[in-house]
């Protein structure tokens, strides 16, 4: 596609890549482009602090669509997201009333609730064929109405609680002047890069991804994969909902609603493939960054709800038509 | 696929193909009837009388919108896509109907729906080419759509309020008689006309096989793109039922209407690999969604577990669907 008589060095080692890694470079490209936009029409966005403020609306992003990515790999979709988001974030609050030395069991609580979900997910998905997105949304649904029915529609009395303070800690504090959540994310974005670079489980994921058939006549235990991938995503949202209750100090129903489309947003701009087998995690932070600093150029730019969420849509489309398009032999 | 069944020959194919056609439809029925069964008995139980005509008039008018927008979601699924800015398009239609017709003449009413189909086919057209002519993939591109139409929604009524005339209710989903049915008769006969024109024949072999269907002359992309346009236009309809039945405009009241009617269309039989399906399944779907809430209320659920129940009744059918199909053979 790039120009043969393209004398730039950069246009030359963009062609060195693999197409894989092009999206992933195009995807910070974008992210970069946004951040230049956002300093030119606000003067004071490229500011540390400001720069801060955005990278922390990315992380949380950046944490939901970690496990959304895990499902599209294998060409699946988690809409279960908002609820067991939100239901981890209550389930924190109400199961450690607050208070620090009942936190690690809360966290372990509320990421359990993520796996036991995803678990269910998975088993649906892979041993009764349901397809992933009516599990899915049915998943969600029951977590909705389960939260909202354990809770009393949040009107419990330990739903009044607030985040303990170790969470607090671990999402707001700040060492060498960084919010504590950033080296999480990164410590997240190497981790999950590990996995899906360097070890057999991340080259199960792919190979899965691209031909599910193949894969299991190779010997790779397909539906132990997807069940473990939907945990992951399942995970990954409880985890979500923990990080937003230390950054807001305590929950609310309705918290994860815009996570959902945000998540296979930031998928999909990030360079994965919808229909799996492609992309990574480098790409897919990335696209949750580009995400987030339009969200934020647009609100420094005091537009309306109505022109965010028109210019939200139009940038993805943009976005997709520069680099998301299908080959014809996909 | 494997090789015993490939020698029993016609018969066998035949059978298939009938079964992979009907059997989910047949199921489809089978729940509407459960449902609809479970529903007068705990309605007697509670009243001490059979449903009558306020039941019939207020279940058909307030399932309407969802009907609508589940078969526009059908025809959609039937050639490998998905809509999710259905919600945001019959948010546009809500609102702009709220806005517009307030003043209660015939001229206007009928003029301003003709405009808002209009609309929705525009957007249909939009989601349409970007999928078929942009290659890009369906889910993405109305995630994106969506969010541009609730934006144009939000702009045409920034606050709930509108007002939709009396007459305009009355004639969409009246509520003194079950006139609305005649509606779901209309899109019964429509479906059963448009599967045999060769725009919807060209739609299932999309779905089917889109190198079969191109190499037999089919024109994909303009099919792919119509069946967009026909999903935006039942968008827009489901929205001017819902404002009928709202007798308001809301920007934001569409918006549960893109997952519900994908768990409509599933629980109607239609899957999202294309192909496999029908709109009467679809509206089935969408009575049983809708009648489910009244069960919940008659069995005396507190409606804080509404969505659990409702979540928990979709994958149970389609897992069944799954299951019973598996049962008679069916390839998928």
């Amino acid at each position: 596609m790039s120009g043969q008589r393209n004398r730039l060095s950069s246009m030359r080692l963009l062609r060195t890549l693999t197409p894989d890694r092009r999206r992933t470079a195009y995807a910070f490209g974008v992210a970069i482009l946004l951040f230049a936009v956002g300093a030119i029409v606000r003067p004071g966005f490229a500011e540390w602090s400001s720069i801060q403020a955005v990278l922390t609306v990315a992380s949380f992003v950046g944490f939901v669509a970690a496990g959304q990515m895990f499902v599209v790999l294998i060409a699946g979709i988690d809409l279960s997201v908002p609820w067991v988001l939100n239901a981890s974030a209550i389930l924190l609050v109400t199961s450690s009333l607050g208070q620090d030395d009942r936190t690690l069991w809360a966290v372990m609580l509320a990421l359990g609730l993520g796996l036991g979900v995803g678990l269910i997910n998975g088993l649906g998905i892979a041993l009764f064929s349901v397809p992933a997105v009516v599990m899915t949304l049915g998943m969600n649904g029951i977590m909705e109405g389960l939260t909202l029915g354990l809770s009393n529609g949040f009107t419990c009395d330990a739903c009044s609680s607030s985040a303990p303070p170790a969470v607090r800690g671990a999402v707001v504090s700040r060492l060498f002047g960084i919010p504590a959540d950033l080296y999480l994310w990164v410590g997240i974005i190497l981790l999950v890069s590990f996995v899906l670079s360097f070890t057999t489980f991340g080259r199960r994921i792919y190979a899965v991804g691209n031909n599910l058939r193949a894969s299991y006549l190779a010997g790779i235990n397909v539906r132990a994969t997807t069940v473990i991938l939907y945990m992951l995503s399942g995970m990954f949202a409880a985890f979500t909902g923990i990080a937003l209750v230390g950054y807001g100090g305590s929950p609310s129903l309705g918290i994860g609603d815009p996570y959902l489309f945000q998540s296979i947003a930031a998928v999909v701009i990030g360079g994965v493939y919808i229909t799996g087998g492609r992309g990574h995690y480098l790409g897919v932070a990335a696209g949750s960054i580009s995400l987030a600093v339009l969200i934020s150029v647009l609100q420094a730019m005091n537009m309306p709800e109505y022109g965010r969420s028109i210019v939200y849509g139009v940038v993805v489309l943009l976005v997709l038509l520069l680099y998301g398009r299908e080959r014809r032999e996909a | 696929m494997s090789g015993p069944e490939a020698g029993r020959g016609k018969r066998r194919g035949r059978w298939s193909h009938f079964s992979a056609q009907n059997v989910p439809l047949l199921l489809a029925f089978l729940i509407l009837a459960g449902t609809v069964i479970f529903y007068v008995v705990l309605f007697y139980a509670s009243l001490g009388r059979f449903p009558g005509n306020f039941e019939l008039t207020s279940t058909t008018n307030s399932a309407l919108p969802l009907v609508f927008a589940t078969v526009g979601q059908t025809i959609v699924f039937l050639c490998r896509g998905i809509d999710l800015s259905v919600g945001g398009m019959m948010d546009i239609s809500n609102s702009l109907a709220a806005v517009k017709m307030q003043d209660g003449g015939i001229g206007n009413m009928v003029g301003w729906s003709a405009i808002i189909l209009l609309i929705g086919a525009v957007g249909g057209l939009l989601n349409g080419l970007l999928v078929a002519v942009g290659r890009l993939q369906p889910i993405v591109v109305t995630l994106a759509t969506l969010s541009i139409y609730q934006g144009i929604a939000i702009k045409i009524l920034p606050q709930p309020g509108g007002k939709i005339p009396p007459g305009y209710t009355a004639f969409l989903t009246n509520t003194s008689y079950p006139s609305a049915l005649i509606f779901v008769a209309l899109l019964i006969l429509f479906w059963l006309i448009f599967r045999r024109t060769s725009f919807g024949v060209a739609i299932y072999a999309i779905g089917n096989d889109e190198e079969a269907a191109r190499a037999n002359g089919v024109r994909t992309t303009r099919t792919r793109v119509g069946a967009y346009v026909l999903g935006g236009v039942f968008a827009a309809v489901a929205g001017l039922f819902l404002a009928a039945t709202t007798t308001g405009g809301d920007a934001t009241a569409g918006d549960s209407f893109t997952l519900t009617s994908i768990a409509a269309a599933f629980l109607g039989g239609t899957t999202i690999f294309g192909g496999r399906g029908s709109a009467l399944g679809s509206i089935a779907g969408a009575f049983v969604l809708s009648i489910l809430i009244s069960v919940l209320f008659f069995a005396g659920i507190d409606p804080l577990y509404q969505s659990f129940y409702q979540g928990l009744f979709l994958i149970l059918a389609v897992v069944i669907g799954t299951l019973v199909g598996r049962l008679v053979g069916r390839k998928r």
